[in-house]
């Protein structure tokens, strides 16, 4: 199991950076929906059954597919090199280093805990499984639902309007 | 589980950073929007980590709720480039600046 | 039974315009009737012993300041509401006919409604709150039924003037409010009455509170000082008049103090002021009554001289003596001011006496109905008046002190009302007996005369209601003294009158020519009184003069520089400090973020040094 846990770290890590790194967007396109992918595997690690299904049905599977598309479509084959004539670069490594160095803070000064949870197998299926979350869904978090629905249908609304507007 | 959850929570705070430098850095702006998702991929990971190292179901509905939005998001976010596209503007973000004062 | 005054005002102010002429009127007089007839029943009830505290529900309460809507009914309201209702039903019957050509037909009856329950209010209530309520609804009436002819400007002038004293004296009203409650928690009747003992007697508070409800009293009672308002107030409709400035309205002062007595006689300073008040606005009213040649003009003064007996009458402890006069002078002074709008409509609203005379051909009713109402005024024998004026100069001459003066001057004037009243009678009406008349004048139609008779007959029995005993429960039982004393007064009073009778009749009826040479002899004298003592002028310079010059000052000189100086001051100031702040927003996508990661880093930071994970610590 650590092992492969190790190896899926690695494999996030490296896409990850692909994602920033590449110059043609459609190979950042790609190692996203890698590292997604990836993701999905350690959400299935974790035992969120549910949510390794939804990572790859609506996230790689539908969001990544828009981006791949519009990328497609808009042909931005022109590359646009990472960073030009300007030094806002600077600012990435300064964050960069500002962000590790607190997380390394945060984790080795206190150290959290290798904390495991409960091992037996009623309790690991019992968070994540589709059941469990669905009937959460429906109770303590209908609100939330309700809300989000709402806003999908914004967005979708929005969407569309911005789609009929004449190029300015 | 005998990966501890610091692990976890690490590899998270990674990919966020990661996101985050390559949000600062890029210019076109299709490629920053994929930073950002990048940053709430690995949010959903510390999320979900949290969700079963503490038992409780809470990590991960909202886990789902993150995706739910961030869909919706892309969603009109990518219209908006198309438009900018349409509009023959140039694709960088630093030239994007309408919405100046 | 409030309900039903009110019921018409609604209907009438909203759909009136709609209906025919017949219906708005009856509407506007039956719900009067109708509440008449209830507060019979409400009579038969409290002669039984039974009284009524009830509170309907809680307006307001927040802390200490507690407030329901509870009506208190007890002899002394009753008498009031009977009174209310009766008289008033009597005058808006009365009304149909006589505003039956105006326009405002449907607009009037709306207000007279408003006012009837206005006023009931004011009496039925049972704490302070709603009292002020319903004083300021019959205020506000006043100034709107005063007004009623909008397009004269005497009219909305007077109405004006009225309402700003008015106003003056709902300052007062409030301010003993306040000071009731400051110093003693509570608001409604009961409460208040049990606690006031607890204020020092005779001290400042208590005669501070007493003073002030005077202040409200003398401004709707119209006694000096703030009694110019009621003359003026002639230039409305007669049968407003009748209503309002003679048999209701202006004696919601007396009710007023007669409600509160608990309080005066806490504070026999203030109870003092009441009567001196009272006692001198009799004298005054009463000499300017003489010299006045607009027959409404006489009536008014009249009624102010009528109140400042009832301000006596209480201000000395003598209550019941007091509110027995209110109702008789409520019988006889709206007999008379509706005869005198029967006369002004027969001479096609010409008010000026002086036009008129031998009318006893032509108008035989009002003649008659006229002649008692101004016997009875006069203290005729056995007439009521003669038994309500009676008391309250018994009551001012049996007790001791101060007040024997007092009665002295209830005498005086007593026999100044039988002069003007007689002088107004024998100008307007005539003393001879002609049987013919060349001028061709008609009588009002009964519509208009029947009310009439039926107040001229309570004139003239009204005396022998036993109203001191009525209202025993309330005032206690007065001062007895014996028949040989009442007799010996009664002769007294009588022969005031009398006196005033025979100068009249001699200087109007038998010798013309001498009232014209005792007005060159005291000619100075005349000419004061004729101005009413220059009391208007007085105000108009040290009152309203300084008003508008401070107004002008405000609206030309403050408001441009001082407000709106600031005004715009304040919003320079937001301007420049926007124009700085504005340099955030640079439209560009990478600064934002730039912005909001540092923004999260520095909550991660705050939070994480809370909770003891970095080197630091702050929580």
């Amino acid at each position: 199991m650590v092992v492969a846990f190790a190896l899926l770290a690695a494999w996030e890590l490296v896409t990850a950076a692909g994602v920033v790194a590449f110059r043609r967007p459609i190979y950042n396109a790609l190692s996203l929906v890698a590292n997604m992918l990836g993701l999905a595997i350690l959400f299935l690690i974790l035992n969120a059954q549910f949510l390794f299904a939804a990572q790859i049905i609506v996230y790689a599977g539908a969001v990544m597919v828009l981006f791949v598309f519009i990328i497609a479509l808009l042909n931005p084959g022109l590359d646009l090199t990472l960073r030009r004539g300007s030094t806002e670069w600077i600012y990435g490594i300064v964050f960069g280093v500002v962000f590790a160095g607190l997380f390394g803070a945060l984790l080795y000064n206190r150290g959290l805990s290798g904390r495991t949870g409960a091992d037996t197998p009623e309790a690991i299926s019992a968070i994540g499984s589709v059941q469990s979350i669905g009937v959460a869904l429906y109770t303590k978090f209908l609100f939330p639902v309700e809300v989000t629905s709402i806003l999908l249908l914004v967005a979708a609304v929005g969407a569309v309007y911005l789609a009929m507007r004449k190029a300015e | 589980m005998s990966i501890p959850a610091y692990s976890f929570l690490l590899l998270s705070g990674a990919i966020f950073t990661l996101g985050a430098v390559g949000f600062l850095i890029r210019r076109n702006p299709l490629v920053v929007f994929m930073c950002i998702e990048l940053m709430l991929n690995a949010v959903n990971l510390a999320f979900a980590a949290m969700s079963r190292y503490l038992n409780s179901l809470d990590g991960v509905v909202f886990a789902f709720l993150v995706i739910t939005v961030a869909a919706a998001e892309v969603v009109v976010g990518i219209a908006i480039i198309v438009q900018v596209y349409r509009a023959g503007r140039e694709m960088d973000v630093d030239e994007l600046d309408l919405m100046k004062n | 039974m409030l309900l039903a005054p009110l019921a018409g005002f609604l209907i009438n102010a909203l759909v009136g315009r709609n209906l025919p002429r017949r219906i708005v009127g009856w509407i506007g007089a039956g719900s009067i009737g109708l509440a008449f007839i209830f507060a019979l029943a409400i009579l038969t009830q409290v002669v039984g012993g039974h009284h009524l505290d009830q509170s309907y529900f809680t307006w307001w309460s927040s802390g200490q300041f507690f407030v329901p809507f509870n009506l208190y009914v007890d002899p002394l309201s009753t008498l009031m509401i009977l009174v209310i209702t009766g008289v008033g039903f009597l005058i808006h019957v009365y009304s149909i006919g006589y505003m039956a050509e105006d326009p405002g037909f449907g607009r009037f009856f709306a207000y007279m409604n408003l006012f009837v329950f206005s006023m009931l209010l004011l009496v039925l209530s049972g704490n302070l709150v709603w009292l002020i309520v319903g004083w300021a609804g019959v205020g506000l009436c006043s100034y709107l039924l005063i007004g009623f002819w909008y397009d004269r400007p005497a009219a909305v002038l007077a109405a004006r003037k009225a309402f700003v004293m008015n106003v003056i004296g709902d300052v007062g009203l409030v301010f003993a409010a306040f000071l009731v409650f400051l110093n003693l928690n509570v608001l409604d009747y009961n409460a208040i009455f049990s606690r006031v003992h607890s204020l020092p007697k005779g001290g400042t508070i208590i005669t501070a509170i007493c003073l002030l409800l005077l202040v409200g009293a003398v401004a709707k009672s119209a006694q000096l000082p703030l009694h110019t308002w009621l003359p003026d107030a002639m230039e409305g409709p007669t049968p407003v008049s009748a209503l309002i400035h003679a048999a209701t309205m202006v004696t919601a002062g007396v009710y007023l103090v007669a409600r509160m007595h608990i309080l005066y006689d806490w504070a026999p300073v203030a109870a003092a002021t009441v009567a001196v008040i009272g006692g001198v606005t009799a004298l005054y009213a009463a000499t300017i009554g003489t010299v006045q040649v607009d027959i409404k003009r006489v009536l008014a003064y009249s009624t102010m001289s009528q109140i400042g007996y009832m301000f006596l009458a209480v201000g000395i402890g003598a209550y019941a003596a007091g509110m027995f006069h209110f109702m008789t002078h409520a019988f006889f002074k709206a007999l008379l001011f509706m005869a005198a709008g029967n006369v002004i409509h027969a001479f096609h609203d010409d008010q000026d006496i002086r036009h008129m005379g031998r009318l006893r051909a032509g108008l035989p009713v009002t003649f008659w109905t006229f002649l008692i109402g101004t016997l009875s005024i006069s203290g005729f024998p056995l007439l009521a008046g003669f038994f309500s004026k009676d008391e309250i100069i018994r009551a001012a001459l049996s007790v001791s002190g101060g007040e024997f003066i007092l009665g002295l001057v209830a005498l005086v004037t007593a026999g100044l009302t039988a002069f003007y009243m007689f002088r107004l009678f024998i100008i307007a009406f005539g003393w001879e007996w002609m049987a013919d008349d060349p001028r061709h004048l008609h009588e009002a139609i009964p519509i208009q005369t029947i009310p009439i008779v039926i107040l001229a007959a309570g004139a003239s029995l009204g005396g022998y209601v036993p109203v001191a005993n009525f209202l025993a429960p309330v005032f206690g039982h007065g001062v007895d003294i014996g028949t040989g004393a009442f007799l010996g007064l009664a002769a007294l009073t009588l022969l005031a009158a009398a006196i005033g009778f025979a100068v009249a009749y001699l200087l109007y009826a038998r010798r013309p020519e001498l009232a014209a040479v005792w007005r060159a002899r005291l000619g100075p004298v005349h000419t004061l009184v004729e101005r009413k003592y220059y009391v208007d002028e007085l105000y108009d310079r040290v009152f309203v003069r300084p008003g508008f010059a401070l107004g002008r000052f405000f609206s030309h000189v403050l408001e441009p520089r001082v407000i709106d100086g600031a005004v715009d001051g304040v919003a320079s100031f937001f301007l420049l400090e926007s124009r700085e702040w504005r340099l955030i927003q640079t439209g560009r996508v990478r600064s934002y973020g730039l912005w909001t990661l540092g923004g999260a880093i520095g909550i991660v930071v705050i939070v994480a040094a809370y909770l003891g994970y970095l080197p630091f610590r702050l929580g």
